[in-house]
């Protein structure tokens, strides 16, 4: 392994990870996929920065994502690789793009620019009350100068700095020739701070800074929860945004192997893959014979088995032995690859089609054309108030309510989806899911998962089930692969003691210590070399085999309920698997669907979510393996369940964590916060609908329209809290054997 | 009203602070990951650090 790290101080592969920063230091993103483990994520952390010559780490947990600063003098890409593997969080290096997250800056900016929005506010309304109440006019009238002066004072940063890109965004909008919502917000904010200004100078007249920066702090809160979900959907999309291999070893022309980046690689070069990697590009097999895991790429549940001549794919896993293969396509020309680009122009597409927003340039023409016609009218007939009673229809017209409802109600329904660990990472997604009228499901991974028997437990020598299990599962429990996470579930209640120094090997198994001896479990070919492989888990020490666990495909908890409940809903269903004809049958029947497709291609599975919105449904797609991505990309909604590949996650909108029942109490939600955010829509536009006339009339003054809309923004957030947790209304099925007859 | 002169430039003296404060906080990327903390102490097992990598362990000076 040591070489391999090794191959990262090639100075053409340090070219295309590390950033190199003006004071010397240098930059570098990893992709670690066990960052899913706090735990692990903690320990890596702590190790990393007690690392001479590290400076910074930085984790992004959603997007599995690491960023070192480090003295490169001090140590070097292959010191910090292998520091990650020694922490059990195997770490591959990304390219130097990805250190740049356009969304990441923009959250940031946003956050500052509401907290000094939000300070000053409150320092701007401090100054205020002391006016309104009116203390200070038994005192002097320069006192009362000192704070009016004061409050422009506070005023200044929140226009000068927190408002600002409304006023960018205005003046774009202008400059395109659109009437934006922007519009009427900085002309509103202008108006109100330069009439202000003007009476602060002039010494009297009413000042407006305390309603200028509310509405400034109101708008920026909307924006910024809007903007922490779409970056928590970056996040999720960059965890998959490198699943390929960056290095690859070529043999040089009947020369020794090299490792060179994958990139490099063209048609006819050959190249080995060393057992439990991932293969680099498409190809045909050169090695007699070569066992590969591809049920990322194709949804088989078993392993696969090729021979010399035979076309294998990037992107699968080399098992057992190394291979060998002639690369036909490399690059963005294989078919994992192109499997990714088809699904981002899904979504690309489906992004298009997103766009809501139509009617506000109405909205807004129509906001100004009034406020125009009040002001002509208040010039002609009384020239006095015709700047306060425009100045108050900007105001009441500014649809602050109307904006946050839609933002408010889905921050609170993603609050309490977190605490069930369910992720939503596109925020418009509940929408489509409350609408959704028709569900595709795949098999593998999602309506399955692999099973333990632990009556079926073959034992070697001296072992007792009950130790096998114990042995077994102390190994497992740090590892979140799917078997694992099955060997973890049968030894519940055996495992008393932890091991050491577990390492997992990919594709393979894992090997640690447990009480001095080293135990590794795997498949046939790891654990217990020499014997055929099979599909069962074998688990060894150094004297040989303890144990052969025989491992099953057996239906998620709650899946049976959760497909009832859905057709219950009148939901039709399909099942669309990359599976063999009778495994996808067998699932099929026993959770009662009728439509099912065998061995589905992710075009095949594709063009079934087309067919059926061509029909004219709403379609959801739950799936988990990279075979789904393009389905789940272009469905309406779609989501993904724990152990699902990077691509599958980068394309669900929903993830679901361990439990597929969650989808029901995802979906009752959904529907809640829409019948609110209906709710709160309506308020907003009656709200809008009845003050506007009585502004336009003068019977509002600028700091009563201010005070009615934070009033009216505040029913908007608090109506949008009363969206409770439909778990506690209604308990979601928890196990399929003892709920029968009871539908949620 | 005296208090006014000397209170006054003190709470602006504050704010500049905090915001400094906050602003320090928003570049260290605190507010980053905001859900897992929260469960970092009631993980059943103490962290692993020190025990498993303590022969490979180098502490910076």
């Amino acid at each position: 392994m040591s070489a391999d790290y090794a191959a990262w101080n090639r100075p053409a592969l340090l070219d295309q990870v590390l950033h190199a920063r003006r004071d010397g230091r240098a930059e570098v993103a990893l992709h670690v996929p066990a960052l899913d483990d706090p735990r692990r994520t903690v320990d890596l952390q702590q190790y990393l920065e007690s690392l001479r010559g590290v400076v910074r780490v930085r984790v992004d947990v959603h997007a599995r994502r690491l960023r070192i600063t480090f003295d490169p003098r001090a140590v070097d890409l292959p010191r910090l690789l292998q520091a990650c593997a020694a922490c059990a969080c195997p770490a591959r290096p990304l390219r130097r793009e990805c250190l740049d997250v356009p969304e990441l800056r923009a959250a940031n900016d946003s956050l500052k620019r509401l907290a000094v929005a939000g300070l000053f506010m409150m320092q701007a309304m401090m100054f205020a009350l002391v006016l309104y109440l009116g203390v200070i006019d038994a005192v002097n009238a320069s006192t009362l100068a000192l704070f009016r002066w004061l409050e422009m004072l506070a005023a200044v940063p929140v226009i000068g700095y927190a408002a600002v890109p409304f006023f960018r965004r205005a003046w774009a909008d202008l400059r395109a020739g659109r009437a934006g919502i922007d519009v009427p917000i900085a002309l509103a904010v202008i108006l109100i701070c330069a009439a202000s200004a003007w009476n602060t100078l002039r010494g009297h007249g009413h000042i407006w800074f305390d309603s200028a920066s509310m509405l400034v702090f109101a708008l920026l809160l909307g924006r910024h929860l809007e903007l922490r979900a779409r970056c928590r959907h970056q996040s999720v999309n960059a965890a998959a945004s490198d699943a390929m291999p960056l290095l690859a070893t070529r043999r040089a022309d009947n020369g020794p192997f090299e490792t060179v980046a994958a990139m490099e690689l063209v048609a006819g070069d050959i190249v080995r893959v060393s057992e439990g990697s991932v293969i680099p590009a498409d190809g045909i097999l050169k090695s007699d014979h070569a066992r590969l895991d591809a049920s990322h790429q194709d949804g088989e549940s078993r392993v696969r088995t090729a021979a010399r001549g035979d076309a294998i794919h990037a992107g699968g896993v080399a098992l057992d032995s190394p291979i060998e293969l002639t690369v036909t396509r490399a690059g963005s020309q294989t078919r994992m690859m192109r499997a990714h680009q088809l699904a981002d122009g899904a979504a690309h597409q489906r992004a298009r089609s997103d766009s809501s927003g139509v009617g506000v340039g109405r909205f807004v023409a129509g906001v100004l054309g009034l406020a125009a016609a009040t002001g002509v009218f208040w010039l002609w007939h009384d020239p006095t108030r015709a700047f306060d009673t425009v100045v108050a229809v900007l105001v009441v017209a500014c649809p602050c309510a109307f904006a946050l409802a839609m933002p408010a109600t889905l921050t609170r329904a993603m609050t309490v989806l977190s605490r069930h660990g369910v992720i939503v990472t596109r925020p418009h997604a509940l929408a489509a899911l409350a609408r959704a009228d028709h569900a595709v499901f795949d098999k593998t991974g999602t309506l399955t998962r692999a099973h333990l028997d632990a009556n079926n437990i073959d034992t070697f020598g001296r072992m007792t089930r009950e130790q096998a299990l114990q042995l077994a599962g102390a190994l497992a429990s740090g590892s979140s692969h799917p078997l694992s996470q099955a060997i973890v579930r049968a030894s519940r209640g055996h495992v008393t003691a932890n091991a050491d120094h577990v390492e997992a090997m990919a594709g393979n198994g894992l090997r640690g210590q447990f009480r001095g001896r080293t135990v590794t479990l795997g498949r046939a070919g790891f654990a217990n070399p020499g014997h055929d492989d099979d599909d069962a888990l074998w688990l060894a020490d150094d004297h040989g085999p303890l144990a052969r666990f025989h491992l099953t495909e057996a239906l998620r908890d709650n899946a049976h309920d959760t497909i009832r409940a859905l057709r219950i809903q009148s939901i039709g269903i399909d099942l669309a698997s990359g599976d063999h004809a009778d495994r996808v049958a067998a699932v099929a029947h026993r959770v009662g669907i009728e439509h099912w497709q065998a061995r589905q291609l992710p075009r095949d599975k594709y063009e079934l979510v087309r067919r059926r919105q061509h029909d004219g449904h709403r379609v959801l797609v739950v799936g988990d393996g990279s075979n789904d991505a393009a389905a789940l990309a272009t469905a309406d909604v779609s989501a993904s369940i724990d152990g699902a590949t990077d691509l599958a996650r980068r394309h669900a909108d929903i993830l679901l964590g361990h439990d597929i029942g969650h989808l029901l109490l995802t979906r009752a939600l959904a529907r809640d916060a829409m019948r609110i955010v209906r709710q709160n829509r309506r308020w907003g536009l009656a709200w809008n609908i009845a003050a506007i006339p009585l502004a336009a009339c003068g019977l509002v003054s600028p700091w009563l329209a201010a005070l009615g809309m934070s009033f009216s923004s505040l029913v908007v957030v608090l109506n949008a809290l009363r969206l409770g947790d439909p778990a506690l209304a209604v308990e979601p099925p928890r196990h399929t054997s003892n709920m029968e007859g009871h539908t949620a | 009203m005296n208090a006014l002169i000397i209170l006054i430039p003190v709470t602006l003296v504050l704010i500049g602070f905090a915001t400094g404060l906050f602003f320090w906080a928003v570049r260290h990327d605190q507010f980053q990951d905001l859900d897992t903390p929260e469960i970092l102490p009631l993980m059943d097992e103490a962290p692993m650090t020190g025990t498993r990598y303590s022969e490979t362990k180098e502490i910076a000076p």
